[in-house]
């Protein structure tokens, strides 16, 4: 423990004027410092030793609800009531259970060592002075100075940056590019050459829209020699489909999609719903602000429409733990605590890049975020459940609940029918038969008269979507005891949750109102509901300078492969620095101004010299700036699968176009649909996938991890999608008109590569052929084809 | 969507070319891309290979899923024959169900080996082991429900969102065998909550654990696309060099990007895989007085794989004993749990005999138990509930003193009462074994640097030889 202080008090020490630790030994009345310490120093370590495996947090099965781990709880007592009489010993029920006065001996395991008991006796009869809770409490709690804290570069106020100066002033694009300009030209670094056409017709085709050119699109472009041929196409990629099908995943990540929840939920809802909300919002480029408020809290917004529920499903999908409900409520409640601590994880780091979970046990030891705001912010969760709820109108839909319901009655009336005729027919009297026939056809006359319901009621199979409602979950015990098991009780009226000591639900303290991060200097009391909507209106109102410097750095890590905060999800004191402080903030600032335009800051993005550079590293570049810290070059980078994949159906002609609807298998041979649409089952993940770098659903994923490893190489040799890839590429060539060998070479290099082989590739492709050029078997070529797809041209970006 | 960093291609290919290999060193110092980014390397990178010399390399977790009640195996408890049916208070503790009187295990124990350890009827070959076991019979858990308590044996916690130990011990310590996967988890059939137990989470990809069912022993489909449905080996071998003729091309065009080179090297490495992976799943490669010692069984063909596996230099083997949950006994307890205990006995007997005669027990690490034990009170008569209060596990091998047991449960076997090992515990002191320190294996993820162990967690260091 000392060491573990210390080593907290070296690290806090760092950040200087952010905390004052508090001195850890101050007892609530200096006369009686030395009883609490005969408390910290006899008793508590006893408790520990003998009691704490059933009478404390740490135990899972607590007993007699007695807690002997906190002051308060040990001034509480447990279901016989209080345990200690200060003063008197003897009337003390643990006193008298430590001596077998009345048949209860505890610990179970035998009389502890007279000593020791003579040390409890003692403390009750000088009073049982035990430092105050408060007091413990501080050894969890610093002190907060918010008004430094707001020093930080990321709380501070975003404004717009004044232009840089630079020398290479025909260079920029773009205002980006004289931030990026000046970092360079103060670096001793110059800018790289403008990327080739085929390069950047590539690049821009997979970073907008996931997918590279068609045949015609790349003959377009590179044949198109009007000056603006470049932002033509880049406008004509973001008004298309693809772009919000391949931003949509860019957005996933963030929200650990997944199409399949635990099989113990209620599975009526759509998840896909969802996934194809996303993709619509960025195609439309609704406001990113409002593309937010709406996932957080659709339902309570004026203007929501029955689409708009589909939003919900950035919460309504998050991932959920299973309850056995035999077990008693002091474990469940752990397991309900932390889910709530899940969606404050998610939330607080998607949208402001703080890392707020980290304060349910303690004050967060490094930013400014109190165990306050912690439970501030998940009393909105512990009052937000997840259901299903149709797409159309409430009202529309009322008969349709009415109907469920009453179909669930007959159901379940029935299954009681059916058991009733089988107990009749088993016991085979004399009237039975008779009896039997008569229930029978009062089941059938129940089934038909569900089929009736099913039939006549319009909308009865309206689709669901994964949505949420303002209700609160308590979890109670089911019945008198603890081994009765728990109860989950939903409770329309919303609730504010207490602050859990160390973070555990049987830890009770003082209640917290729900509210935003005190940080952000706002403590008005969420009143509407769980308070989802005036949480979202708090991101972007009070910290909206941090929501956009966050999304910016999402953006330009989508674009980059890196952020200019290399911590997209951390914004915080442990966070990386801007690599270009003024470049973020500007681009924050523009964002926000110019009405929190996705496709506005992408546009600049792509249309800017500095995107637009080769990859091609001089050796003077590379000593100098070896990470491209820089950014004098553009980083050469790996495809996403999905991106890979997408590459190899598309360049055979086998994409399909369909958009939005149900998921399926990526491993079904028939799936020829972007991946996007293959099915995540977060309990389930297609290996494929996961060893692909696809991040683990159950968890907001900042950015990708890429990995190059032996099983994605065994894909790329056997793995069944490029068996069926070479082969449809191999179709596509025959369905051409006929031409040399030579010529299909080339072909092929233009559908996938969108350039001519080089002389030696020809060479090379030519020998594998075999040099008699009139009688290829399909079979050789297909092994060529393969080999084209597995090449590293076509899995990284230049 | 950054990939490998340059420095890790670098490194990597650094370390191929100087035929050091990833397994000589820590992968976590190489891996140069956190979730959170470089800035939370610079404590990552401080690691060096192993904390400590390590004592052992690799480890073979026998996993009884279902969880195995320790009074009929390890943990005799005589005190149950004089209390049978009865429930003393100190036998009054929640578990799952609701359980009655205390229900005595027939099964006979005899002191075994020179140590005298007490070693049930039930297990009469590996009673020849005792002088090689540490039992724990002091093991404890947090959820008396297999879900939880199986992530919980898995990744130190009851959530599915944290990285499993295979994970971890690979990201602390590479693999030894390029040419295989390092972290293999083997069930002829799938366990309750099947790949979440063996995820990464948020660890790279390449930590996670690869699933092999090996219900079917073709070693062509043990790995997923280890075997090619159309070419052959030969064409194979032509593809791969044309492919490599074609990307030295690019890369020259690129001017030597290292990851294009890492890229190629794990090309040729599944290469190699295919048969190197093939013949190590091929138990037709084994002498039949092998095969024989081992007997039959999927759980007898999943040890002798382990054998293979860890001789290889995979440093992680799990083998799940069956499909579900086997040993989750509810009903009919003691005519069922003769029956699993025959289909483990000798297989793992002949497990350890043929490590030792290798030469490996002494660097590897087995260990056998299931994710909680079961309860002394009988659960309608004849079945016993979950138990987490209080459960045996044992080790052998890989630095463990043999022939001891280690902490009590109470009278009855409930509880742990003394010198408890927490499965955090058995978590610290694995990684211990392995030469790391569970405190400081660390991962910045989602601002604070999570471990194995959580904030949890000792070494227990009396049962280290």
């Amino acid at each position: 423990m000392t060491k573990l202080l210390c080593r907290l008090a070296l690290r806090l020490s760092k950040f200087n004027g952010l905390w004052v630790l508090l001195v850890l030994c101050v007892f609530c009345a200096p006369m009686r410092a030395d009883e609490a310490d005969f408390f910290e120093k006899k008793i508590r370590p006893l408790f520990a030793e003998h009691c704490y495996a059933c009478h404390a947090d740490g135990a899972k099965t607590i007993h007699a609800s007695l807690l002997l781990d906190s002051v308060e709880s040990i001034r509480l007592g447990g279901d016989s009531g209080p345990i200690v009489q200060p003063g008197d010993p003897d009337a003390s029920l643990i006193y008298q259970s430590l001596v077998d006065a009345k048949g209860l001996q505890m610990p179970p395991e035998g009389r502890l060592p007279e000593q020791q008991i003579q040390d409890v006796r003692s403390w009750i009869a000088r009073g049982a002075v035990m430092p105050s809770e408060e007091t413990a409490r501080e050894m969890i709690k610093g002190e907060i100075d918010y008004e430094s804290s707001r020093q930080f570069w990321s709380f501070q106020p975003l404004e717009m940056a004044p232009l840089p100066e630079v020398h290479g002033a025909e260079w920029p694009e773009q205002r980006l590019d004289y931030f990026l300009l000046r970092g360079m030209e103060a670096a001793g670094l110059s800018p790289s050459p403008k990327a080739d056409r085929r390069t950047l017709l590539r690049r821009t085709y997979l970073t907008l829209t996931g997918l590279p050119p068609t045949e015609s699109q790349a003959s377009h472009f590179l044949n198109d020699s009007h000056p603006l041929a470049f932002e033509r196409m880049v406008d004509r990629l973001m008004a298309s489909p693809e772009y919000g099908q391949h931003w949509a995943r860019w957005w996933l990540d963030l929200a650990r999609y997944t199409d399949r929840t635990a099989s113990w939920l209620s599975q009526e809802g759509q998840a896909f719903y969802y996934r194809d909300w996303v993709a619509d919002a960025l195609n439309e480029d609704v406001p990113y602000d409002d593309f937010v408020r709406r996932q957080l809290a659709t339902d309570q917004m004026v203007k929501t429409t029955a689409k708009d529920l589909s939003a919900l499903g950035f919460l309504s999908l998050s991932p959920t733990y299973w309850k056995e409900l035999k077990l008693p409520c002091e474990i469940i409640k752990v397991i309900v605590a932390d889910e709530w601590e899940e969606r404050v994880d998610v939330v607080s780091r998607t949208f402001l890049g703080l890392t707020a979970a980290c304060a349910r046990c303690h004050d967060h030891k490094f930013d400014p975020v109190s165990m306050e705001d912690y439970y501030a912010l998940a009393g909105v969760f512990a009052s937000t459940r997840s259901v299903a709820k149709p797409l159309i109108e409430d009202a529309m839909y009322q008969p349709v609940e009415t109907a469920k319901k009453k179909v669930a009655e007959l159901l379940s009336d029935v299954e009681k029918l059916k058991k009733e005729t089988k107990e009749i027919q088993s016991k085979e009297s004399v009237d039975g038969g008779a009896k039997a026939t008569d229930l029978e056809m009062q089941i059938a006359a129940m089934l038909r008269e569900v089929e009736a319901i099913k039939r006549e009621t319009p909308y009865y199979d309206a689709p669901l979507v994964n949505a949420l409602t303002d209700e609160s979950l308590y979890v109670v015990r089911a019945g008198a005891t603890p081994q009765d098991g728990s109860r989950l009780e939903y409770r329309p009226e919303s609730r504010d949750l207490p602050l859990f000591m160390r973070g555990n639900p049987n830890r009770p303290a003082e209640m917290i109102p729900r509210r935003f991060l005190q940080l952000f200097g706002n403590e008005r009391p969420f009143e509407k509901g769980s308070g989802r909507l005036e949480l979202a209106d708090a991101i972007f109102s009070d910290a909206k300078d941090l929501a956009a410097r966050v999304i910016v750095n999402r953006v330009w890590l989508a674009f980059f492969g890196r952020g200019i905060v290399d911590t997209p999800s951390n914004f915080g004191i442990q966070g990386s620095p801007p690599t270009h402080p003024e470049l973020i903030d500007d681009l924050a600032f523009r964002f926000i101004q110019q009405g929190w335009s996705l496709k506005r800051l992408h546009r600049e993005i792509v249309l800017s010299s500095t995107w637009q550079q080769s990859s091609l590293a001089t050796d003077f570049a590379l000593s100098k700036d070896p990470n491209n810290q820089w950014w004098a070059r553009m980083d050469v980078r790996k495809l996403t699968f999905e991106q890979w994949r997408d590459s190899m159906l598309l360049g055979a002609d086998s994409l399909r176009s369909e958009i939005g609807g149900e998921a399926s298998s990526l491993e079904d041979p028939r799936n020829y649909r972007r991946t996007l649409y293959s099915t995540i089952h977060r309990r389930d993940m297609s290996t494929t996938m996961m060893i692909h770098d696809f991040p683990d659903p159950t968890q907001h994923s900042p950015k990708r991890i890429g990995t190059l490893t032996p099983l994605q190489g065994l894909y790329a040799l056997n793995g069944p999608l490029m068996l069926r890839q070479s082969s449809e590429l191999l179709e596509r060539l025959k369905r051409q008109e006929m031409m040399s060998v030579e010529d299909s070479v080339k072909k092929v290099y233009g559908w996938l590569y969108f350039r001519e082989p080089t002389q030696d590739e020809l060479r090379l492709s030519m020998q594998f052929l075999g040099q008699a050029t009139s009688s290829v078997t399909d079979q050789r070529w297909q092994q060529y084809l393969h080999v084209l797809l597995a090449s590293n041209e076509l899995q990284f970006l230049d | 969507m950054k990939i490998v960093n340059d420095h890790i291609s670098n490194r990597r290919s650094w370390l191929q070319q100087t035929g050091a290999g990833m397994g000589m060193l820590g992968a976590c110092q190489v891996l140069a891309d956190s979730s959170e980014g470089l800035a939370d390397l610079r404590d990552q990178t401080k690691l060096n290979g192993t904390h400590f010399p390590p004592r052992a390399k690799r480890v073979i977790h026998l996993f009884m899923n279902g969880g195995p009640f320790q009074a009929d195996l390890f943990d005799p408890k005589p005190a149950l024959q004089k209390y049978e049916g009865q429930r003393p208070a100190s036998a009054d503790l929640l578990t799952e169900r609701p359980t009655g009187g205390l229900l005595p295990s027939p099964f006979k124990f005899e002191p075994r080996g020179q140590s005298g350890l007490p070693i049930s009827e039930l297990l009469p070959q590996l009673s020849q082991h005792a002088d090689d076991l540490c039992v724990l019979r002091s093991m404890h858990a947090d959820n008396p429900n297999h879900g939880p308590a199986l992530l919980q044996m898995n990744n130190g916690t009851i959530l599915p969102t944290r990285p499993s130990m295979g994970a971890w011990f690979l990201y602390g310590l590479g693999t030894e065998n390029e040419n295989l996967p390092g972290y293999l988890v083997l069930c002829p059939g799938r366990p309750v909550r099947f790949s979440i137990l063996w995820n990464s989470a948020f660890l790279p990809s390449e930590y996670q654990g690869t699933y092999v069912n090996h219900s079917s022993l073709d070693p062509d489909t043990m790995l997923p696309n280890l075997k090619n449905r159309s070419w052959s080996h030969d064409v194979q071998s032509q593809q791969l060099s044309l492919l490599r003729d074609l990307n030295e091309g690019y890369l020259r065009s690129r001017n030597d990007h290292p990851s294009f080179g890492a890229r190629l090297q794990s090309m040729e490495t599944a290469f190699r895989m295919q048969s190197e992976a093939r013949d190590a799943f091929d138990l037709n490669l084994e002498t039949k007085a092998t095969l024989d010692s081992y007997g039959e069984g999927h759980f007898a063909k999943g040890c002798l794989l382990a054998r293979r596996m860890v001789e290889r230099g995979v440093r992680f083997v799990q083998l799940y004993y069956g499909n579900g949950q086997p040993w989750d006994t509810h009903s009919n307890h003691d005519k069922t749990v003769p029956g699993l205990c025959k289909q483990i006995d000798q297989p793992i007997s002949a497990l350890l005999t043929d490590l030792k005669q290798r030469g490996l027990l002494e660097d590897t690490l087995v260990v056998w138990g299931g994710e909680f034990g079961r309860t002394p009170t009988s659960e309608n008569g004849s079945g016993r509930d979950h138990n987490h209060h209080g459960f045996t596990m044992w080790m052998a091998g890989g630095g463990v003193r043999g022939g001891m047991s280690y902490g009590n449960t109470d009278e009855f076997g409930f509880k742990a009462v003394e010198n408890k090992v927490h499965v955090h515990d058995l978590h610290a002191t694995i990684l211990h074994l392995l030469g790391l320190d569970h405190e400081r294996l660390t991962f910045r993820h989602s601002g604070r640097d999570f471990r194995l162990t959580d904030v949890f967690g000792r070494v227990v260091r009396d049962i280290i030889a």
